[in-house]
Order: C-alpha cells, then structure tokens, then sequence
C-alpha cells in the first residue's frame, strides 16, 4: 500500500539520516516540488522562441493594434524588456518573481500578480468545495457499494462510475446548466447570488471527479473485506458493517488518498471549463483571455501559480499518507 | 498500485492479432466496447461519404429545423444539417485523439527505450525532463503551450501530445530496462544474436503491449480534451464541425432547439465510453487475475 508515497519519496531514501524520517521525506519532496516549480517556468521560456512571431508583434496583436509607429513599437519593446536575449529575460523574469512581482499583462498592460490575487478567491472556492463534495461522495459510494456488493446498491453504483467515467466535465457542466437548470425554469436562482451558482458548479465538478476515486475505493475495500483481520472480526461475531469501517477502511484509504492527491492536477487545470460555462469570474476564465491573444506573461504567471498549488496540494497529500501509514514512519521501514 | 499490463499469454500459441481479437470479444466489457468502437470508427471513416448534406455550406431559409424527412437530427441555427456536421465532426475528434496517441506512444516508446538502452548519463537526463514534465498536471501543460502557440486545430494536437508524453517514456524506459536484462535476451546475446536483434525481438515487444493498453485507456481522455478545447474556441476554429465547437455554437439555441446539444454530448460520451471499455478489457486480459 506504501507504493504511492514510496514511489514519490523513493530515490531521495538512501542519503544519510540527520533527519526523523518522516521530516527527512517531506524536506525530500519540499526540494522536489520547488525544483518542480522552477523547471516547469524555465520549460515555459524555452519554449518562447518556437511561438511564431516576433514578441512585439504579439503584444500588438494582443491589444489588436494594426498599424503601429515606430515610435509605438520602441517603447513596447523598452517598457517588456524585449532588446535582452532570452536568458536574461528569464533571469530577469525569475528575480522579479521572487520579488513578488509577476510583470505586466501583455494586453491590458495591468500587473499579473494583481489580476491574478484579485480572481483567485473565486477558483479557490470553486475547486475547493468541489473537491470536498467529490471526495466525500466517493467516499459514500464506495462504502454502499463495498458493504452491499454485487447487490443492486453496488450495481447502480458501478453503473454511475461507468457513465460518470466516460462524460467529460464540460459536457456534464453544460447539460446540467442546460437542461436542469433552464429547462426547470430554476434560472432566476442563478441570478439571485452567487451562492447558488457555486454550490451547482460544485456539484457538477464533484459528480465529474469522483468517479475514477470511487472505482478505485470499492476496489481496495473489497480486497480488505477478504483479509486475514476481517476475517478474525468475522469469526468474533462482529457485523459486516462494522468490520467495514474498523477493519477495511483505514487500509483502504491510502492508496486512494494516492489517486485523489494525482487527479488534483485535473481539478486545477479544468477549472477554466467550468468558470466559463458558469461564467464564475475566477482565475481559469481569465486565462482563457489571456489564451486567445497569446498574452505571454499572464500564461506564465498562471502556469507557475497552478504548479505551485498542484505541487502544494500533492505535498499535503503526501503529509496525510505519512501520518496515516505507520509503516512509513518506521525507521527502517519502506519509507524510509 | 505499480505494475503496469505485461504482456498477454494467449491461450494456444494463436497468431497474436486473431488470439487477441477472440479475447476480447469473449470478454464481455471489451466486447461492447468494440462493437461501439467499431461502430464510430465507422462513422469517423465514412462520415463525408455518408453525409446528406455538405457540413459548412449555410443555408438560412432552414435554419433551427427541428428533425424531419430531409434533416434527420435538425439544423444548427446558419441551418446547416446537424447530421451532416456530426458525421464530419467524427474526424476531427476522433481522428485527432487517435493521432495525438499514436504519436505520444510512438514518443514515449522511442525516448523511454533510447534511454533504457543508452544507461548513464543520458538516460538521468533525459528521466530528470521527464520527471519536471510529469510534475505538472497535464492540462496545464496543455494551456501553456495552446498559449504559446496561439489557438487552433494543429495547435491543440500538439499540445495534447507535449502534455501526455513524458508519463508514456517513463513507463517505456521502465519496461525497456527489465526487458533487456531479462533472461531470454540475455541468452539471445550468448547465442550471438546482434544487439538490435535482441531489441526488436525481446525488448520492443515487451514495451509496446503496456504501451497499447495505456493507450486505449488513455484515447477517451485525448477525445474529452479535443472537444474541451474546441468548447472553449481554442481548438478546431469555425465554420469546421467538431463535436466540442458544435456545443459550444448551439448552447446559446438551447431554448428554441434543445436537441442540436444531445447528438454531439452522446457521440463524446459513447466515444469515451468505448474506449473505456476496450481498455479495461485489454488491462484485464494483460494480468493474470483478469484472464480467469
């Protein structure tokens, strides 16, 4: 059960021990995930000579600017710094990061960071208690179908996995908005706040990502149900339930810590889909923008803050197994 | 949790392709999903022959027809026939998530192997890129080169293939490291045989077989993302049919013609459904549990 986080923390085992164990893996990944950040970055830079078009003339078109003086162009290509071989504009662009400061907006001419702060909120909430629905759904699920299995509970469970699996998050988001919500007349509670609006963008993002953890969930259970201790717990006279929730689900939980902790990354990057469609004014719809007329800087502001979160996020995740898991902790142990 | 699909052992020495076809028709997941497969591989391939009507041409007097005679799934509101699109569409995503994995697999299998094969430092290098890649969820890799690129088709594809590459070339460097020291090739180079022998016949097939079954799962994700993109305008542009554009064009008609939204979500969601159930099969077929 220990693979997930062993195959994270893995490599880093053999160096020598100044640290307690768990400490030492989680500085591991500390230094992983900073590294992970900034190659991510420096990937987004190397990349910038293969977009086509000279810089300048992206800002132009960014701002939609056709016919532009000489004079216009100069001061464009002085105020982003664009004279400076690449690598100095990366060092330049890395030092001001550092400082806090995320440059300008290639369209708006707006700082990034500041649009940035300004619409995080939002996603925040969004991807946030979306995650905590989907998890505690799954959660549900997977111990209905565990605790009743191959009967019709399990069975309509499994069905839902099966359909859930195979329905993208934006088909999912614009027939729920669609069909639910125009179509039962309910588009009034929309308009009346936005409470209404995040809790169903939630719902959808919830029903969407717990499908796979579910799967997986039910999975773990059933193969802990069949184990020496519930079996022990059996022969005491315990009841099915009971050995369930004592006996198979804290086993079970980590490897399905694991997968959640993975698809994090997918809660984050589709986030922009369901901003759009629920016209949520956070961070994902912004980039959106951004996208469409290449604005540079906001996508790389972007690309670094979602990798800082996802690493962030995957970090926690992997707190969580090391306290959940005494064999981690051990010294000596597969962890360490 | 580790461990991926090995190689099946089909029952009595049948030629690989037949074996594995009656596999998985006998299994009743991957028969379903080939039968679907099938069915909008099909639709992918003969779609233009097939159509009624030409997929782009506007023609305004029709405009939002409901299903008749002549326009079997309606119009779209510049009255072009929604069959017509929905046929089209089929190649743009289905043939692009089917491009876009063939040429990760093809990707993932040349690094991962090269770099199994080389050993060293140009095998850490190579892994250390993989690994900063693989750090990043794999949209965001997506967005960011879609942002770098502008938006559009080609575009799209390309960034689908620079997001998903790196875990294909890790799990084919994986396998590639096992199967060139395994025993059989071990005694292949004893006996004489060259080294690119041994590599073609002992190393590349144990990595191309987890390679297909990750691709088969993976082909659902590849066509969800093609018609994400094209959603939200970054993929195939107008006036051309994709399944994800054409929802996006008919959302704002919901209330004067709600059924243009239900063929494109069902072709998406049997799309993915199918490949789905393929893949499970083929996991299920590559481990020994799963062959009972």
């Amino acid at each position: 059960m220990a693979d997930g986080a062993l195959l994270l923390s893995g490599r880093y085992g053999a160096r020598r021990r100044f640290l307690p164990p768990r400490a030492r893996a989680l500085a591991a990944r500390l230094g992983q995930a900073g590294l992970a950040a900034l190659g991510a970055s420096l990937l987004v830079w190397l990349m910038l000579p293969l977009a086509p078009g000279d810089p300048v003339e992206m800002i132009l078109a960014a701002r939609r600017i056709d016919e532009p003086t000489a004079e216009q162009i100069a001061l464009l290509r002085e105020r982003f710094g664009l004279d400076l071989p690449l690598w100095l504009r990366f060092l330049h662009w890395l030092g001001a990061v550092l400082r806090g400061d995320f440059g300008l907006s290639w369209r708006t001419g707006q700082p990034v960071l500041a649009g940035l702060l300004q619409r995080l909120p939002a996603t925040l909430q969004l991807v946030g208690l979306g995650f905590a629905l989907s998890v505690g759904w799954s959660l549900v699920l997977a111990l209905v179908s565990a605790r009743w299995p191959g009967r019709w509970p399990d069975r309509a469970v499994l069905a839902y996995t099966r359909v859930a699996a195979a329905v993208p998050g934006f088909v999912l988001a614009l027939l729920v908005l669609q069909f639910v919500v125009v179509g039962l007349g309910l588009g009034l509670v929309l308009s009346n706040g936005a409470g209404a609006t995040l809790l169903l963008a939630a719902v959808v993002l919830g029903l969407d990502r717990a499908a796979g953890w579910t799967q997986l969930l039910r999975a773990t259970l059933l193969d802990h149900l069949a184990r020496g201790p519930a079996d022990v717990a059996r022969a005491r006279g315990a009841a099915e339930g009971r050995i369930l929730v004592t006996y198979a689900l804290p086993p079970a939980l980590l490897p399905w810590l694991t997968a959640v902790g993975v698809s994090l990354g997918g809660l984050i990057g589709g986030s922009p889909v369901l901003e759009t469609i629920f016209t949520w004014p956070g961070v994902g719809q912004w980039v959106l923008q951004a996208l469409s007329v290449r604005d540079v800087p906001v996508i790389q502001g972007f690309v670094l803050v979602a990798a800082l979160a996802y690493v962030a996020a995957s970090l926690l995740i992997d707190a969580l197994a090391l306290w959940l898991d005494p064999r981690l902790r051990a010294p000596g142990g597969p962890g360490a | 949790m580790i461990g991926w699909p090995r190689r099946p052992a089909l029952p009595g020495g049948a030629a690989p392709v037949p074996g594995l076809l009656a596999a998985l028709i006998a299994h009743p997941a991957g028969r379903r999903g080939l039968v679907l497969g099938v069915l909008l591989a099909a639709m992918a391939l003969l779609g233009p022959l097939l159509a009624p009507f030409h997929p782009d041409l506007p023609d305004y007097a029709a405009a939002l027809a409901p299903p008749s005679a002549t326009h079997w799934l309606g119009t779209d509101s510049l009255g072009r026939d929604q069959l017509a699109r929905l046929l089209d569409g089929a190649r743009r995503s289905l043939g692009g998530a089917v491009l876009v994995t063939v040429a990760i697999t093809a990707i993932g299998l040349a690094v991962g192997t090269l770099a199994a094969l080389a050993g060293g430092r140009l095998e850490t290098a190579v892994m250390r890129l993989v690994d900063v890649v693989m750090a990043l969820p794999g949209l965001i890799v997506a967005f960011a080169v879609l942002g770098l690129l502008g938006p559009g088709y080609v575009n799209l594809l390309v960034a689908l293939a620079a997001a998903d590459w790196a875990w294909k070339a890790r799990i084919a460097r994986a396998c590639a490291f096992e199967a060139i020291r395994s025993p059989a090739a071990q005694v292949a180079r004893h006996l004489g045989v060259p080294e690119w022998r041994v590599v073609l016949r002992h190393v590349m097939p144990q990595v191309l077989w987890p390679l297909m079954v990750l691709a088969t799962l993976g082909l659902g994700g590849q066509i969800a993302a093609i018609s994400s993109f094209s959603f939200l305008g970054l993929g195939v542009q107008v006036p051309l049919a994709e399944w994800g554009a054409m929802l996006a064009e008919s959302r704002y008609y919901f209330t004067v013609a709600p059924w243009l939204l239900v063929a494109p979500a069902l072709c998406i969601f049997a799309s993915v459904l199918a490949s789905n159930l393929l893949g499970d099969a083929l996991r299920d077929l590559a481990t020994p549990e799963g062959r009972s």
